[in-house]
């Protein structure tokens, strides 16, 4: 009898239902392994066999052990053992497609060189039996040397025979047989193992020996020296001279064993009958009609996010309102209340905020991709992508990344070709993404709307700024993969699956560990980023008497309260006395001098506050460090507030609109209210009373006067090609797992931005004379 | 008759003849089931072009199609 726990590893190729039944197996016990210095996950589960706890291990579906990357390379270490992080897997169970055998039993063949019990699962034999293919598994498992278990993973049946399987192949500890090679493969193998010195297992020599420029093959010249590739070539070419040449001879010897397996124990109609997927492919692949039903169902995908991540968003805002005033209530004011209202609730709301537009783009993710659509998408969208040297895999990424890089970042998980998600991961943040909006909107109708100008005109510069994204990003893609990211063209062959019902249990799950991997891990790099920017504006927070900027706010802001009532009196009787009287009415009441005089004081207190908060912002260390990289900024034909403002936009470019309200005396401006016709009246005046800020402010200086329009269009070109975003850079670090492909980012999209602004204001100087 | 996959029409049927190219790329064709002797039908002809090979729809580009040749054979 077993005690301790057993490890088991879950093998088999892509969309064979590996993960449906590695959860109907594991249930809700799950975690997530990682391992240093490669991209994959594992995901780890618990259950238990008749009494003995089993560790299952979910590795990265795949049709082959020929590793071909690092990433590959860790599912073969670990079905050896030569992982530390995990103990060697007593069982190996290896999941297969009962409607195509033939092709997924090569897989299995290749498991059973590891010396590890290997348990066949044979999955969707409901398929297999509605197009009349019957298996005699008992035959099977005869010539396997294996047991072989029907199952239907997404039922749950013949799970029972399964665990037993791998109970009773673990108590017994046979290790299968896997297909013979020719006598002349083995010998030239046996000698090359005695040349190496230190004790590498036989098969990871095979390995070596089959797969040409594959990852073993490198692994082993790396660590024995370029001698290693002499010895290796000399090998194949003996190999060849005997009529053995790899890697053909590889394949020949394992589908020969196979189909031997498969004549003994199956038997399949003569002719293939056309089935459902054959039906609906006939409309989805097509040319036009898939196509349009493509761009359909992109188009329904991300109405949706806009149309329920808006409301789930605003939520988070006004929670996080009642937070801070909460905490504002409680506290007394001071740094530590600064730190914790404007820091940390700041920051873990805008960590937050993202969260809707994940889960929502992740479950379509998810739906589209547990029914099969998904390889149809990156199908019919290959053409154009291959343009750019990326594949259609990359296509839905991408365009995700023009509601939020962060959920298109991490949807490039789908893209197996390292290369590839790399070049997507790098351009998915120059899309223009929604946060955006709100400086494009502002500038805009500060200077591009202007009265008098044509109608169509801010419709096209906003049109023009997204085409920026449109065009720069697949620009870049194509130089990197020209560049940086230079390879073989990556074997671009992909296998469209069957199409199946989506299980909404797994589509939760997905939704959650996307939300959960986001929240957690780039979450605390976020709020980490959003408290260093709160420090640099915050600090020093006392002016040159010593006295404190917050006390000095609230005292000015209390002294506007108190007089409140009057201003408003006196506005109201001030508009009402510019009115022009209709015919029969009486002429309104004038207002007298005094009453100007202290309408004017009383608008002078109002902005007090507000006036305050502008000069401590530029006293800052921030505000300081705008001012002396002024110079800097000049080429773009920006000032240091507008400086300062792209300063303080760095960990989240939405901020630049509240910065920007800061700098120019009118308070902070929440960059939701600009341009929203629902925002609160409040909060709409305040973003009217920016924009004017912003013109009147811009017409006193002599370059920004006469250059509005090019300045304005710089500052929005800085922003679109700008990486002014801490999720994002976070994320990517993330997901490759190094901190200089994120440096990478930020460097290049900065020095783009820098460029491209200043391309803009000086073509702009140029053209307007 | 010999020829390069990419010449085939919609629906023809055809056995592979030879896979060339890259020992990688000829290995990774095998394991998906494109190799010598196997049978094959031109779903959607094209780049990237839809075929089925033993009951499973693979989707290959054309420049990678012209690197097998085969044999085309009745239905």
């Amino acid at each position: 009898m077993l005690t301790a726990t057993l490890t088991v590893a879950l093998v088999g190729n892509p969309n064979t239902g590996k993960s449906t039944l590695f959860n109907a197996l594991s249930g809700l016990r799950q975690k997530v392994g990682n391992y240093p210095g490669v991209t994959v996950e594992m995901k780890k589960g618990q259950f238990s066999a008749d009494g003995v706890s089993v560790e299952l291990i979910d590795l990265p579906g795949t049709y082959s052990l020929a590793a071909r990357s690092p990433d590959e390379m860790v599912a073969v270490d670990l079905l050896l053992g030569r992982r530390p992080e995990e103990s060697r897997p007593a069982v190996i169970v290896s999941i297969v497609d009962a409607t195509n055998l033939d092709r997924h039993l090569y897989l299995t063949s290749q498991l059973l060189d590891l010396g590890v019990p290997v348990v066949v699962a044979v999955n969707m034999i409901d398929a297999a039996r509605e197009q009349g293919i019957t298996i005699d598994f008992e035959k099977l498992s005869q010539s396997l040397g294996v047991p072989a278990v029907p199952i239907q993973a997404n039922k749950g049946i013949g799970l029972g025979e399964l665990t037993k399987a791998i109970r009773e192949s673990a108590e017994q500890g046979a290790v299968p047989n896997g297909p013979q090679f020719p006598e002349a493969f083995v010998l030239v193998a046996e000698q090359l193992q005695k040349e190496l010195s230190d004790e590498l297992p036989p098969v990871l020599v095979r390995r070596a020996l089959t797969d040409v420029g594959g990852y073993t093959e490198q692994w082993l010249v790396d660590h024995h020296g370029e001698e290693f590739r002499a010895k290796l070539t000399s090998a194949r070419a003996k190999l060849a001279s005997a009529g053995h040449a790899v890697p053909g001879v590889e394949a020949r010897a394992r589908f020969a064993w196979v189909r031997e397996a498969v004549a003994a124990s199956v038997t399949k109609p003569a002719v293939r009958p056309v089935t459902w997927t054959d039906r609906i492919d006939s409309v989805l692949t097509h040319r036009l009609w898939g196509t349009l039903i493509f761009l359909l169902v992109m188009f329904l995908m991300f109405q949706s996010i806009f149309l329920w991540a808006k409301p789930l968003m605003d939520l988070i805002g006004s929670g996080q309102d009642a937070i801070a005033k909460l905490v504002e209530g409680t506290m007394a004011s001071g740094p530590l209340r600064a730190l914790i209202v404007d820091g940390v609730i700041n920051g873990v709301g805008s960590v937050l905020v993202f969260l809707p537009q994940i889960l929502i783009l992740f479950g379509f993710i998810a739906i589209l991709e547990d029914c099969g659509y998904m390889a149809r998408a990156a199908f019919l969208m290959d053409r154009v992508m291959s343009r750019c040297g990326l594949s259609g895999k990359s296509f839905i990424p991408m365009l995700s990344s023009v509601a939020c890089a962060i959920p298109g970042i991490m949807a490039t998980r789908v893209i197996e070709n390292r290369r590839d998600r790399l070049a997507t991961i790098l351009v998915a943040p120059l899309m223009s993404c929604s946060a955006r909006l709100p400086v494009y909107v502002l500038l805009i109708g500060a200077f591009i709307a202007k009265p008098g100008s044509p109608s169509y005109l801010p419709g096209l510069v906003l049109f023009a700024m997204y085409m920026i994204g449109f065009t720069v990003a697949p620009l870049v893609a194509l130089t990197l993969k020209r560049t940086l990211l230079r390879g073989a063209p990556p074997v671009f062959v992909m296998e469209l699956p069957a199409y199946r019902r989506p299980k909404i249990g797994a589509v939760l799950r997905r939704m959650f560990d996307a939300g959960k991997a986001f929240t957690i891990r780039a979450g605390t790099i976020i709020l980490a980023a959003m408290i260093v920017v709160w420090a640099l504006l915050y600090f020093p927070y006392k002016d040159g008497e010593g006295n404190s900027y917050p006390e000095r706010i609230e005292q000015a802001e209390d002294a506007a309260k108190e007089k409140a009532d009057r201003l408003k009196e006196l506005k109201e009787k001030d508009e009402a006395s510019k009115k022009q009287p209709e015919a029969g009415e009486p002429i309104p009441p004038q207002l007298s001098d005094e009453e100007k005089a202290e309408l004017e004081k009383l608008e002078e207190t109002a902005g007090q506050a507000d006036k305050l908060n502008g000069e401590w912002k530029r006293n800052s260390i921030l505000g300081r460090a705008g001012l002396t990289m002024e110079p800097v900024f000049r080429p773009l034909g920006w000032d240091w507030k507008i400086g300062v403002a792209a300063l303080a936009s760095f960990p989240a470019r939405e901020v630049i609109v509240g910065t920007f309200g800061i700098l120019y005396d009118v308070g902070d401006v929440d960059p939701g209210a600009v341009g929203d016709d629902a925002a609160e009246a409040e909060d709409k005046e305040k973003a009217a009373g920016l924009t004017k800020a912003v013109q009147e402010e811009w017409a006193k200086d002599p370059v920004r006067g006469k250059y509005g329009v090019p300045v304005a269009l710089s500052v929005m070109v800085f922003f679109a090609l700008c990486c002014q975003c801490a999720a994002t850079l976070a994320v990517i670090w993330r997901e490759t797992k190094s901190i200089a492909w994120p440096a990478f980012t930020f460097v290049y999209m900065t020095a783009l931005a820098y460029v491209g602004a200043m391309l803009t204001f000086q073509v702009g100087r140029l053209v307007m004379g | 008759m010999l020829m390069p996959l990419d010449m085939l029409q919609a629906g023809e049927w055809a056995e592979v003849a030879e896979v060339t190219g890259q020992p990688a790329w000829v290995g990774r064709l095998a394991e998906l089931g494109i190799r010598q002797g196997c049978r094959l039908q031109v779903v959607q002809p094209g780049s990237p072009c839809l075929l089925n090979v033993s009951g499973c729809k693979l989707c290959l580009r054309g420049g990678e199609c012209s690197q097998i040749l085969v044999r085309p054979v009745g239905e």
